[in-house]
C-alpha cells in the first residue's frame, strides 16, 4: 500500500508541476519568426498570484515575444500559456478581460487629451459611462496627472506619457499586469517615480510580469527574476539566489602602496576560496563564509605588520550575475559574439568591477 | 480595490458600442486638426476651377450637355476615393506607434477598429460632398433633381466605404504612412484619371478607352452622373454611358461595391486579427 502510494505521488508530481495559485503559467513556448529566428525556444515559467516576476535579458532575448504571446497579440508555434487561469490560446477574448498591457512605446493617442484616452479605454473595456469618468479622474489623480488631464498628449513629456500609458493599462483594474520595459528611455527621475507607482500596485495585490534590461529595476521590483537569452530561460530565482551563484561574498582590502599590496597577497595565501587576486592596490578574496574569512584575514595582516587603507565585504552585483550568465552587458544586442563574451564571463567570474 | 461593474449586452451590442467609440475617437481627432480638413479640400476646389474655366472650353464630345454638370460628379468621385485612403494612413500610424497593440489587448470587438475607421472616412466624405456641391453650385453646376443628387451620392458613399477597406488593408501592411502614400498614389491616379471623370472616354485612344470603360471608377462616375444629369437622351446615353440604362449603371456600381467591400473587408480583418501584425 505504502509503496503504491509513493509511486503515485511521484508520478503525479512529474506530470503536473503547475502551482494552483499561479496567475500566469507559461509552458514550453516556442516561436520561430521568418528567417529561422527562434525568438522563444521552450520558455517556461510561472508567476504566483500577487507576486512580481522580472523577465531579464538582453535585446532580442525573447522578452517582448513572450509578453506578446501572453497578451494574445502573437500565437506561438507550440506550447501553452494561461493568464488568471484562462488559456490565452484557446480563449483569447476571455483572457483579455483579466490583463493590462503597457509596452515599450507609450501606446496612447497623441491626438486626445489624457482624460479622453482613459475614458476611451474604459469604454472599450465596457465600463458604464459614469464609471469610466470616475475611474479616469481617479487614475489621473493617482498618477499625478490631474492638472494635465485636459491637455492633448502632444504636450506631455516622455515621463508623463509613460505614466498615462500605465494608467490606461489599469483602467479595468486587471488582476494581471504586463509591463514591457516600462522605463526604457526615461530619465532617472521619471524612472524612480514610475517605480514608486509600480510598487504601489503590487502592494494592492496585482500580479506583475515586468520585462527589463535594467538589473537595478528587477532587483528593486521583482520577487523572482527569470533570466532569458536566445529564447531560453537560463536562470531563475530571487536576486539573492542569483547573486549567491557567483560564490557569495568578496572581501576587498586596499593597501597604501604597491609593495604592501604584494606582501599582503603572500600573507593572505590560503585564506578564502582560491588564491587572492591583486588589482593595483586592491587585494580580493572570494569566500562563502564572509565573517570567518574576514577575521582570519585581519589576523594575518596584523601578524605581517601591514597597514590597511580600507577593508570591505561586497556582494556581487546583479550586473555581474548577468554578465556571467549571458556573457553580455544588459541591453547590449546579440551582435557581440563569443570572443568578447568569453572575456566578459572571465572578468565577471573574478568579480572585478 | 472595489470590483468594477461591466456593461452587459450581447456580443453584437457591445461590438456596435466599440465601433462608435472608435469612430468617435477618429472624428474627434479630425475636428482637432481643421487645417488638415481645409487642406484636403483645396485640391478638389482647384480642380473644379481648373477644369471649369481653363480646360472646360476645349473638351468635346458632350453634345448639348453643359460641361460643369458633367464635371462635378467626376470631381466628387475622385475626391471621395482620395478621402477613403485616409483609413490606410490612419491605421499605419496607429500601428506604427503601438496604439493598435493596446487596442488588440483590450476585450473589445476586433472588427470595431476597422469598421469604426471606414465609417469615419464615410462621415468625412459625406461632409466633403456637401462642400463640393456648394462650390459646384457657385460655378454653375445645376443638378436635375435633389432626389437624383441624393441617390447618386448614396451610391458613391457606399462605393468609397468599400474602397476604404482596400486602403485599410494597405495601411495594415505598410511600414509607415509615407509608405501608404507611395503604395496608393500610383493606384488612385490612373483609376481616377483614366476614367470618365474629366473627359468622355470616347475621346481617348482605343486601348485606354477599353480600360477606362471597364474599370469600376468609371462605372460609379457614370451612375452618379446619370442620376444628377437626369433626362439623358438616348443619343447622349449612347455617347456617354455606352448605352447603359440608369438601373444597369447603379446595379453594376453596387456589385463592384459589394465585391470590393467583401474581399478587402475580409482581408483587412484577417490581417488585423493576424498574430504577425
Amino acid at each position: 500500500m505504502e509503496q503504491a502510494g509513493g509511486i503515485q505521488a511521484e508520478g503525479s508530481g512529474a506530470a503536473t508541476g503547475t502551482r494552483p495559485d499561479a496567475a500566469v503559467v507559461v509552458d514550453s513556448l516556442v516561436k520561430t519568426f521568418k528567417g529561422d529566428v527562434r525568438a522563444l525556444d521552450g520558455v517556461s515559467f510561472e508567476i504566483p498570484t500577487g507576486t512580481v516576476l522580472g523577465l531579464l535579458g538582453p535585446n532580442g532575448a525573447g522578452k517582448t515575444t513572450a509578453v506578446h504571446v501572453l497578451t494574445t497579440l502573437l500565437r506561438p508555434d507550440s506550447g501553452r500559456a494561461s493568464v488568471a487561469g484562462i488559456d490565452v490560446l484557446a480563449n483569447p477574448g476571455e483572457a483579455r478581460k483579466h490583463m493590462g498591457l503597457a509596452g515599450q512605446f507609450a501606446a496612447v493617442d497623441e491626438g486626445l487629451t489624457g482624460m479622453e484616452n482613459l475614458v476611451l479605454v474604459g469604454r472599450l473595456n465596457h465600463l458604464p459611462r459614469a464609471e469610466r469618468r470616475r475611474r479616469a479622474v481617479e487614475l489621473l489623480e493617482q498618477f499625478d496627472l490631474a492638472d494635465s488631464g485636459n491637455r492633448l498628449l502632444k504636450t506631455y513629456s516622455g515621463g508623463m506619457r509613460r505614466r498615462l500609458d500605465l494608467a490606461a493599462a489599469l483602467v479595468a483594474r486587471p488582476p494581471v499586469l504586463f509591463l514591457d520595459e516600462p522605463t526604457t528611455g526615461l530619465d532617472p527621475r521619471s524612472r524612480i517615480d514610475l517605480w514608486a507607482v509600480i510598487e504601489g500596485l503590487v502592494a494592492d495585490g496585482t500580479t506583475l510580469l515586468l520585462t527589463t534590461q535594467y538589473l537595478e529595476e528587477a532587483d528593486r521590483l521583482a520577487n523572482t527574476i527569470c533570466v532569458i537569452d536566445h529564447g531560453r530561460v537560463i536562470a531563475e530565482g530571487t536576486a539573492d539566489e542569483l547573486k549567491s551563484r557567483l560564490g557569495g561574498t568578496t572581501v576587498e582590502v586596499v593597501l597604501p602602496d604597491i609593495e604592501t599590496a604584494a606582501r599582503a597577497r603572500s600573507a593572505l595565501e590560503g585564506v578564502g576560496d582560491g588564491d587572492p587576486v591583486v588589482d593595483g592596490l586592491t587585494v580580493r578574496l572570494a569566500t562563502t563564509t564572509g565573517l570567518a574569512t574576514t577575521s582570519e584575514l585581519v589576523r594575518r595582516l596584523e601578524g605581517a605588520g601591514l597597514d590597511v587603507s580600507s577593508l570591505q565585504l561586497r556582494q556581487p552585483s546583479l550586473d555581474e550575475v548577468f554578465l556571467s550568465l549571458t556573457g553580455q552587458e544588459p541591453g547590449v544586442g546579440n551582435e557581440q559574439e563569443n570572443g568578447s563574451a568569453a572575456y566578459d564571463r572571465d572578468r565577471a567570474g573574478r568579480g572585478a568591477p | 480595490m472595489s470590483a468594477l461593474t461591466i456593461q452587459r449586452g450581447t456580443r453584437a451590442e457591445l461590438g456596435i458600442g466599440d465601433t462608435f467609440a472608435m469612430a468617435g475617437r477618429n472624428v474627434r481627432r479630425i475636428l482637432r486638426a481643421p487645417d488638415q480638413v481645409v487642406f484636403t479640400l483645396v485640391s478638389p476646389i482647384l480642380f473644379t476651377l481648373l477644369f471649369r474655366f481653363v480646360f472646360g472650353g476645349a473638351i468635346r464630345g458632350l453634345g448639348s450637355i453643359n460641361y460643369v454638370n458633367y464635371l462635378i460628379p467626376g470631381i466628387a468621385v475622385q475626391t471621395a476615393i482620395f478621402t477613403s485612403s485616409n483609413s490606410g494612413f490612419a491605421l499605419a500610424d496607429d500601428r506604427g506607434n503601438g496604439f493598435l497593440d493596446r487596442l488588440r489587448s483590450l476585450p473589445m470587438a476586433r472588427s470595431a477598429v476597422l469598421i469604426g475607421r471606414v465609417l469615419t472616412d464615410t462621415i468625412s466624405n459625406a461632409t466633403g460632398l456637401v462642400i463640393i456641391v456648394i462650390v459646384g453650385l457657385a460655378v454653375g453646376f445645376r443638378p436635375h433633381s435633389v432626389p437624383g443628387l441624393v441617390v447618386g451620392f448614396a451610391v458613391l458613399l457606399a462605393f468609397v466605404l468599400a474602397t476604404s477597406f482596400l486602403f485599410a488593408l494597405v495601411g495594415l501592411y505598410a511600414s509607415s504612412s509615407q509608405a501608404v502614400n507611395a503604395a496608393t498614389f500610383p493606384v488612385i491616379f490612373p483609376l481616377t484619371f483614366a476614367s470618365s471623370a474629366f473627359v468622355p472616354t470616347s475621346t481617348m485612344p482605343s486601348w485606354l478607352r477599353a480600360f477606362a470603360n471597364h474599370q469600376p471608377v468609371t462605372t460609379v462616375i457614370n451612375a452618379v452622373r446619370d442620376l444628377t444629369l437626369g433626362n439623358v437622351t438616348a443619343a447622349q446615353r449612347h455617347q456617354l454611358f455606352a448605352g447603359q440604362s440608369t438601373s444597369a449603371l447603379v446595379i453594376q456600381s453596387l456589385l463592384w461595391t459589394v465585391g470590393i467591400g467583401l474581399v478587402f473587408g475580409y482581408l483587412a480583418l484577417r490581417r488585423y486579427n493576424s498574430t504577425n501584425l
